[in-house]
This record gives C-alpha cells, structure tokens and sequence, in this order.
C-alpha cells in the first residue's frame, strides 16, 4: 500500500482569525498580543510579515518598522472553536488524523485512497474550500501532500501562501538541496548551528557524510536523524505521532504578569489561582499526579524547584500545601514577572485511598468542582485572593494539552 | 480597538440549514439591520454553553454573545477604529 500523508496548515492562524471576523483587518498588518497591554506579538497578519514583522517581534520594533500596525487581544475561545470546526473537517476524509496543534493537522489518507482520493492534490484543494465553507473567506491553509510526514510538512511549509504542493520522486532531491533547515520539522536553531561548521545548509549535503562523522557533532541519535532527513525519510520524532500516548503525562500552566511582583500575598494568589486551573484539568481528565514543580522567573533570574511523592494527588487544597512549601525554598532574592505550576508523573485516578482524611477533601474538591462547572473556574476562592485580577484558562497555540481541549 | 460595552440587546433571526442566523438587533432603542456574520465560536463559560457571533451592521463590526442557558443576548464588543 503506497503511504500519503496530507499536513494541513493554516496561514498566519491567529490573525487571520481576527482578520475574517472583522473586515476593518483585512489587508492590514495585524499584531496580536495576550491581552491588552502586553508588548509581545504572539502573531502577525500575512500583510505584516510581508514587512518583516514576524511572531514574536514586540510593539516597538514593529512599531518602527509600521507605526500603524492594528494591535488586538487574542481570542483563545474563538480559535479553539475554529480548531474543533477544522477537526471535523478532517475527521470527515479520514479516520486517521492527528491534530498536530491548533492549526496543523496530519491526514493519512493511505488506506482510504485508491478508492476515494485517487487525486491526493485535488483533495488538497477540497480541503481549502471545505475550510473557507466553515470558517470563512479569508481563511486560506497550505497543504502540503508526502509519502510520509517529514515531507507532508515540508510541503507545506515551503508552499506559497493558500496553495497545495506535493512531494515525490521527482521533486524530492531538488527540495531537499535547496530548502534550509528551519522548514524542516525538529531540526532547531543550536543543530542548524552545529551543521553550519560543516558547511552544511541543506539537508541534501548530509548526504555526504557518515554517521560516524555527523556523530562527532551531534551525537549518535542525531546523526542517524539527520541521515534520514537528508534521504527524505521520516525522522523518529515524527513516527511517534502515531503512537499517542493514553493519557497526558503532565499538566502545567504559567502565567506572564504585567509588573514585577515582590508582595507574598499576591504571589501567593497568584500561586493558587495556577493550581486551581492544572487541578481543574488534572481531575476533568481523571487522573492523578505525584509530582509538583514549582517555577518562578525574574527578569534574569530563575528559581526552581520540584518534589516527588509517593502517593497521588488530586485535590487543591493539597496541590497548593506543597506548591507552598517548595516556594518557602525561594531565598526570595529576585522580583518574580512569570510564574509556572505543573503536576507531572500523571495516572488514571481509579484506586481510592482508604484514608478518612482523603474521603474527606474529596468531598470538598467534588463540591467545589461542582461550582465551578456551574460557574466558572474561580467562582470560589478564599478571601486572599479575592481582590487579584483572575487568571483565566486559556489554550495554548501548541496544545500541549490538546486531549483535554478539543475532548468535547 | 474593541471597546466593551456589555449590553442586553434583543435579537431576530431565521434558522438557516439547522442553524441559526441573526438578522437584525435592537440596542438602545436602535434597530440594526445585520447584513453578514463572519465568524460564530461556541465556547463554554464553566458550564455555561454560549455562541458569539460576529456581525456587520453598516460599516461596523459587533461582537454578540447568546447565552444558551438562559436564552439571552448581549452586546460585548464594538469595533472602533
Ligand atoms: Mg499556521
């Protein structure tokens, strides 16, 4: 059976999100920040990176490059829900897809296609219009069709904007010889550096050296990496996609303040407003987790610190009783401007502690979860943190947590 | 920018192939006629199923929101150049 793979990819996702829902925005260098206020572009319209105004640029660099650029909040919600619309598409062609992040997805359409897709290209631009259908004009996707993976997204990155590029036998060294290392999934910055001092550019030029050779470099793993990449091969990091894993293994949230923060009751709050969230979704998933770690980042320093139990926790109250206790470790020596929570070592919740103690605060967290599925998160919280701005969940562009937001 | 305005407002609309769409709504004793939707999201607000729509009346652009719990709609945002 002959493998195709198609990754789908949505240009510019979070400004042109923005861009359909508001025509004002259409045609414009767009910026889009956290929320009001804040400095760093987490996207930008097409129309600005034409003008070299990229992702993650801040206000004032894009300023001086075009004092008029439009500034607008994220709309996590509305993303969310465009990324549910896009699922659905894809679900709708193959049962085999994974939602690769917010606004990429990976289509194996191998099984199903000597039958229904006969044409992998046309199918592609089915998907643009299938997807103008449902989200709107404005929103165009590259497609980018491979035999595997690796070159499905290579495709795709290196389409021009709102088309459908295929990769095969024919095309395939010439695309390997002439695109960089950044339009190649996994290989990052420090790797592209070490292959620098080769000489090396393109993936094609590895193909002039050994394992034993790029070893030297980059180490064993790497080395045997990079060697299917430069043969158009799919690497390890992306075979794993296809064994998801059963559940997540770890839940975190951070949050980036607008000031520097040195009061320890705002901290404090702040500290518990992050674990009320990672509890929330900890027990949505019904799961359990035995390790916490606590980061705190000043402006160049960082503290961190974690601890392993041997039982599993899934209650706020004691999620934040050593949340507390590894923050007492801090010598409190930096202003903190971000903040982050994760609970790790995560399991399926299924065997119940016969501790009353434990029974106890169950009946608490039920009842408090109760609330808040009613409510909203944070409906209930105690006195101390009642006069601090909320921290609403949000959803990340990368979906670490992606079984959790697109779950229903 | 959006600028928050959070008013009750009152809708009209048809439903269009197994979905709703709104046509006109009347905020401070003003009747707007809608003449497209751009977007419309569903989300949840803990668990309180909503939809906002983004609509043109004119030159403008409005954020709706409808609450799907107790059928009521509101202005949230209008944009404002
Ligand atoms: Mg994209």
């Amino acid at each position: 059976m002959k493998t195709t793979i198609l990754h789908v990819d949505i240009n510019s996702y979070f400004a042109t999100i923005l861009q359909q829902e508001n025509p004002h925005l259409r045609h414009k260098p767009v910026g889009v920040i956290k929320d009001e206020g804040r400095t760093c572009l987490i996207a930008t319209s097409k129309e600005a990176k034409q003008l070299g105004i990229g992702t993650g640029s801040n206000v004032y660099e894009a300023r001086e490059i075009f004092p008029e650029i439009i500034l607008i909040p994220a709309s996590f919600d509305r993303y969310l829900d465009a990324t549910k619309k896009l699922k659905k598409i894809f679900e709708s062609i193959s049962p085999d897809v994974y939602i690769y992040s917010l606004d990429e997805a990976f289509i194996n359409i191998s099984h199903c296609q000597k039958f229904i897709y006969p044409q992998a290209e046309q199918l592609g631009q089915q998907i643009q219009q299938k997807i103008k259908q449902e989200l709107g004009s404005w929103v165009t996707a590259n497609v980018g069709i491979g035999n595997n993976r690796l070159l499905a997204k290579i495709a795709s990155e290196i389409a021009a904007k709102g088309s459908v590029l295929e990769i095969n036998q024919d095309n395939l060294d010439g695309i390997l010889a002439s695109i960089e290392f950044k339009d190649v999934c996994g290989v990052g910055y420090q790797l592209t550096k070490k292959l620098q001092r080769l000489n090396v550019t393109h993936p094609y030029q590895l193909r002039f050296f050994t394992a034993e050779e790029l070893g030297v470099l980059v180490g064993p793993f790497w080395a045997n990496e990079l060697l299917k990449i430069a043969y158009g091969q799919e690497p390890h990091l992306l075979t794993l996609l296809e064994k998801p894993s059963s559940h997540m293994k770890s839940i975190g949230r951070s949050i980036t303040g607008f000031r520097l923060y040195d009061r320890e009751d705002e901290i404090k709050s702040i500290l518990f407003n992050l674990c009320s969230e990672v509890i929330d979704k900890t027990r949505k998933m019904k799961l359990a987790g035995r390790q916490i770690t606590i980061n705190l980042y000043g402006q160049n320093q960082a503290f961190h610190d974690h601890i392993t139990l041997k039982y599993f926790i899934e209650h706020l109250d004691e999620m934040f009783i050593w949340v507390k206790k590894l923050y007492q470790h801090w010598n409190k020596d930096f202003k903190i401007i971000k903040f982050a929570i994760r609970l790790s070592l995560l399991e399926p919740n299924d065997q119940k502690p016969l501790l009353p103690s434990w029974h106890k605060q169950e009946k608490i967290q039920t009842a408090l979860d109760k609330i808040n599925a009613k409510y909203g998160l944070f409906t209930l919280h105690p006195a101390s943190i009642m006069k601090q701005h909320l921290i609403r969940p949000e959803v990340t562009g990368f979906l670490g947590d992606r079984d959790y937001q697109l779950g229903n | 920018m959006y600028q928050k305005i959070d008013q009750k407002i009152w809708v009209a609309g048809v439903y269009k192939n197994s979905s709703f769409q709104p046509t006109k709504f009347k905020w401070q004793d003003r009747e707007l006629k809608i003449t497209e939707v751009t977007l419309h999201s569903d989300f949840k607000d803990g668990q309180v199923k909503k939809r906002c729509y983004s609509v043109i009346s004119g030159q403008e652009v409005y954020r709706l929101e409808f609450n799907r719990e107790n059928e009521t709609w509101y202005l949230r945002e209008i944009w404002v150049d």
